[in-house]
């Protein structure tokens, strides 16, 4: 996997908060919020993939979509080229859209029933002045060969299309304004083996041949491995590991990835693990637990643990980890 | 809870307001003057000018309105134009009557809504169904006074089943509430029917059947249930166009009510007590509505923790 | 085999009909189901392995779908010919099954509690009082701390793998012989799913009990199930105990399916992939369905279908490569017959 030689990232998140308000339900009760992603920091370089994976309510889809202010976020920043994404006035986030893009979970969902294909890209094409009007109809037709669908598909509708099609429509859409960067947000998580092996394919090729880079959101740990140069794990709206793909799979170091390496069912017999089952249920977002957010449920949990927040610390140059005991571990 | 209680509390106070000021000024837009209608036929020009300045008729407009609140916050709802009896007690009177009909339409609606809803939606597309819903569309369209008028001209004129008026039986009721909840009737077996059938598809029955539990069980414990919630709703606000109609049914089968006291009110321009009784009206509206918001928050509270 | 035969499908058909046409969901499938197996029954999303399983307790939603061919035999009676009062009396007795998902599946106004008692209340016929102690009991054994607190509480007071262990509970209150877990652990995050499948063999263990997993996903079949059946337009390709499949997957989709799998320990360069589509149920092609993604197809593949064919002692597979007449390049470099 080819990383671009830049020295700059391409993006910068730092410390980036979504807290939600929610509805005061007692009169005079505490007001209750969920710290759906808090305190996430890290950088993505031109031309790589960096994946993020936890499971339901550890944040990640909320972080992609908070990095798109698709919701408004609490704290942070979001550093796009250098500019904050966060204080842009909507005529500044605007312009800022084409270069950052999104690719969203249900094919079903994420398309407008009422417009053709056509009728989508032209409008994506159209909002952002990319592409004049006499090149649209030569662009649309490149899409579509890009995404390897047939041109005579931009009359129909979302309807008539099969989930992994309508998931290369989704990617023709983001591609349409040529963003440098994509979100995948569970991109491939609603599609069957056989099309996501296609989709995820497809991917790669357009990452090669558009120098694209990505960030991809999944839980879907084999399908992160194949697609990621570097991964981040979150668990209840923090970091709790991010290294370079190898270092992650050959040493994980949190005792959560751990857990969820084992809990995965292998096919292959030599590399099942000794499954690790955590007790217990993920704690309420409403009430978090203190010190270290997986304390309730690690088997390795001390006085510490309850105590402290465990800081996102480096272990090598490419591996940090946020765990008071991460060598001990190993 | 306590917060919207509070805040929907707090809601009288505009809706007083709104509704008497409302009254007021369509009182005075209609044409006629009280005066001249309760001095009579052939009464003086001296009695009916004696008579405006009596009742208070030429003070002007605003004055009129604010000592009408100054006297309402103090319990006073005023004097009816014709026997200068107190407004409080011409409604105390008849209040109960309008709540004993409004009671049975309400029974009628739902018992017989209930029926129907539950039948059509357990073999739905059947004769049965079809024909069910082609009642309730009759029951929804045709006009109340005109379905009270039909059915005294059958049950009543041409049967002699039924009295024809008035309220002293309890044969009495019959014909009233029926007219009454009918319209109502007809949809809460609509929206009954169609929560059923929404119901009836949801996963949880496919797990009652496949746990083996008996036909009837699954609908009436597992599937009504959950299906009713929003026809309490619908129930709610049928009170709504229950008061409503209580102006006219009453009028048609000649029973004492509210309803009836407010229409023949209008027709004497006895200002006082339509404002009265159309301001009680508004309040009773409030609370019904009040009262199935909150049934309504407590059973969705499942829903929204989902 | 010194195993007895709890559950037998032979030739089970179960079409739908709309103004479509008819959808052919469920298109000749047949397996059995020995005492205390665990069989896993796998496809991707409209290959037939749910209207099987919902089949196997007439669930099928009657007016567009209808099973119009086969037996069920449970222990020699067939499911297919009882009258409703039998039917109702082997669901949730002889017979469990348990969901994709917990949220919809339980019924949001009753507690949990109550949903598991009513299932022994009917089908042993305990008092009020025994059968709720008793489902507080089954939800002590699924796992779930303070039962008698939880037993009270509606399903929206629960988490999703909480969920699921109640549907689970309520599965196995009157001990089935064979449970019908049909996508139970899809909906959930994969450590919550390690638990639930963790309760489900244990139970197994305890109770005896045969099992009928149906997924999507290979891996967890690859570590629960003893015998596996793989489905591919509403039909069954091939049959074969998990090691044997894993290790050696005779028909090519099986095949196909097994290499798309993006590897969590190796790293791949490119993924392989099943070109093509599935076909429509409502346009079965005349041949093998498998044909037209098939790298080994010829034309005797198009014109005719093969049959379910035994290739070895409890190997079955559906492809005329392992037939006689095969001419053409095969999948492994030796036949295994």
């Amino acid at each position: 996997m080819t990383t671009a030689q830049h020295t700059q990232p391409l993006l910068q998140v730092n410390d980036l908060k979504q807290h939600f308000f929610l509805k005061k339900e007692k009169l005079f009760g505490p007001q209750q919020v969920v710290k759906a992603v808090d305190g996430v920091s890290f950088d993505i370089m031109p031309g790589e993939t960096l994946s993020i994976v936890g499971e339901s309510g550890c944040g990640k889809s909320t972080t992609g979509r908070s990095i798109l202010r698709l919701d408004e976020p609490t704290a942070g920043e979001v550093l796009l080229f250098g500019k904050n994404l966060v204080n842009m006035n909507k005529k500044e986030l605007r312009a800022a859209r084409k270069d950052i893009q999104i690719i969203f979970q249900d094919p079903y969902a994420s398309l407008n029933p009422r417009r053709t294909i056509r009728k989508m890209l032209t409008e994506a094409m159209s909002i952002q002045k990319i592409v004049p009007p006499e090149h649209q109809e030569a662009r649309m037709i490149e899409l579509m060969s890009l995404v390897g669908l047939r041109p005579e598909y931009l009359e129909r509708y979302p309807h008539e299309f099969s989930g992994g099609q309508r998931q290369r429509i989704g990617i023709a859409r983001a591609l349409a304004v040529n963003p440098k960067i994509i979100i995948c947000d569970e991109s491939v998580s609603a599609l069957d083996v056989s099309i996501q092996a296609q989709i995820l394919n497809l991917l790669k090729q357009l990452q090669r041949d558009l120098d694209l880079t990505f960030l991809f959101i999944s839980h879907d740990l084999s399908v992160v491995r194949h697609i990621s140069d570097r991964i981040m794990v979150m668990y209840l709206g923090k970091v709790v590991e991010i290294a370079d793909k190898h270092s992650l799979f050959t040493q994980p170091h949190h005792p959560y990835t751990k857990a969820l390496f084992s809990s995965i069912p292998v096919i292959d017999k030599q590399y099942r693990k000794e499954r690790i089952i955590l007790k217990g249920d993920l704690p309420s977002p409403l009430s978090p637990p203190t010190g270290c957010s997986f304390h309730t449920r690690c088997p390795f949990a001390t006085d510490k643990c309850k105590a402290e927040v465990p800081a996102l610390r480096a272990i090598t140059a490419t591996h940090k980890v946020a765990c008071h005991f991460a060598e001990n571990l190993v | 809870m306590t917060l919207f209680i509070l805040k929907r509390l707090a809601q009288i106070i505009p809706v007083t307001l709104g509704v008497t000021l409302v009254v007021f000024l369509i009182m005075q837009m209609i044409p006629g003057d009280p005066a001249i209608i309760l001095a009579g036929e052939g009464a003086s020009q001296e009695t009916v000018a004696e008579l405006r300045e009596n009742l208070g008729l030429n003070k002007p407009l605003a004055v009129q309105y604010t000592d009408y609140i100054k006297n309402l916050l103090q319990g006073d709802m005023g004097n009816s134009l014709k026997n200068n009896q107190p407004v409080f007690e011409e409604i105390t009177s008849r209040l109960p009557i309008t709540i004993e009909l409004a009671f049975y339409s309400i029974l009628i609606t739902i018992v017989l809504g209930l029926i129907a809803g539950i039948i059509s939606a357990i073999r739905p597309y059947s004769l049965m169904d079809v024909g069910l819903m082609v009642v309730a569309l009759l029951g929804i369209s045709l006009p109340s006074f005109w379905l009270g008028i039909l059915l005294m001209y059958v049950f009543s004129v041409q049967l002699h089943w039924l009295p024809v008026a008035g309220w002293d039986s309890a044969k009495h009721i019959i014909l009233p509430a029926v007219t009454l909840g009918a319209g109502g009737a007809a949809i809460v077996a609509r929206m009954t029917r169609s929560s059923m059938l929404e119901v009836v598809n949801q996963d949880y029955i496919r797990t009652a059947k496949a746990k083996g539990l008996k036909g009837y069980i699954i609908i009436l414990k597992h599937a009504l249930r959950n299906a009713l919630i929003p026809v309490i709703t619908v129930v709610g606000l049928q009170f709504g166009s229950l008061l409503g109609g209580t102006v006219l049914v009453e009028s048609v089968f000649a029973v004492n009510g509210l309803g009836r006291m407010i229409v023949d009110a209008i027709r004497t321009r006895d200002i006082p007590v339509v404002q009265g009784g159309v301001l009680v009206a508004s309040l009773i509206f409030v609370f019904i509505n009040l009262f199935v918001d909150i049934l309504y928050r407590f059973f969705n509270k499942r829903m929204d923790l989902n | 085999m010194k195993q007895e035969t709890v559950l037998e499908v032979k030739n089970l058909q179960t079409y739908f009909y709309s103004s479509e046409g008819v959808a052919k969901a469920v298109d000749g499938v047949s397996f059995t189901l020995q005492k205390g197996e665990t069989l896993g029954i796998v496809g991707e999303s409209g290959c037939g392995k749910s209207m099987t399983s919902l089949s196997l307790l007439r669930l099928v939603p009657s007016p567009p779908g209808k099973i119009i061919n086969g037996e069920i035999l449970l222990n020699n009676t067939d499911i297919l010919k009882l009258s409703d009062e039998e039917l109702r009396k082997i669901r949730g007795n002889k017979i469990s099954m348990i969901f994709q998902e917990p949220m919809t599946s339980l019924n949001p106004v009753l507690s949990v509690g109550e949903q598991i008692a009513e299932s022994i209340r009917l089908h042993q016929g305990l008092s009020r009082k025994e059968a709720w102690q008793k489902a507080v009991d089954m939800i002590r054994l699924v796992g779930i701390p303070a039962p008698e607190k939880r037993a009270k509480q509606e399903p929206y007071q629960l988490s999703g793998g909480m969920r699921q262990r109640i549907m689970i509970a309520m599965a196995l209150a009157c001990t089935p012989d064979v449970l019908i877990a049909d996508e139970p652990t899809t909906a959930l995050d994969v450590t919550i799913q390690a638990q639930i499948i963790d309760i489900i063999q244990n139970l197994q263990k305890q109770l005896g009990m045969s099992i009928i997993f149906i997924t999507h996903d290979l891996g967890v079949v690859a570590e629960i199930c003893d015998k596996i059946a793989v489905m591919y337009a509403g039909q069954v390709v091939e049959e074969g105990t998990t090691e044997s499949l894993f290790e050696k997957p005779l028909h090519p989709y099986t095949n196909g399916l097994i290499q798309s799998l993006p590897k969590l320990y190796e790293d791949q360069e490119e993924l392989s992939t099943i070109h093509g589509t599935v076909p429509s149920p409502y346009n079965y092609p005349i041949g093998c369905r498998y044909a037209e993604r098939c790298p080994f197809a010829t034309d005797l593949c198009r014109e005719q279908q093969p049959e379910l064919l035994t290739v070895e002692q409890g190997k079955k597979v559906r492809c005329w490569m392992y037939s006689n007449e095969w001419q053409g390049e095969t999948l492994m470099k030796e036949l295994t017959v």
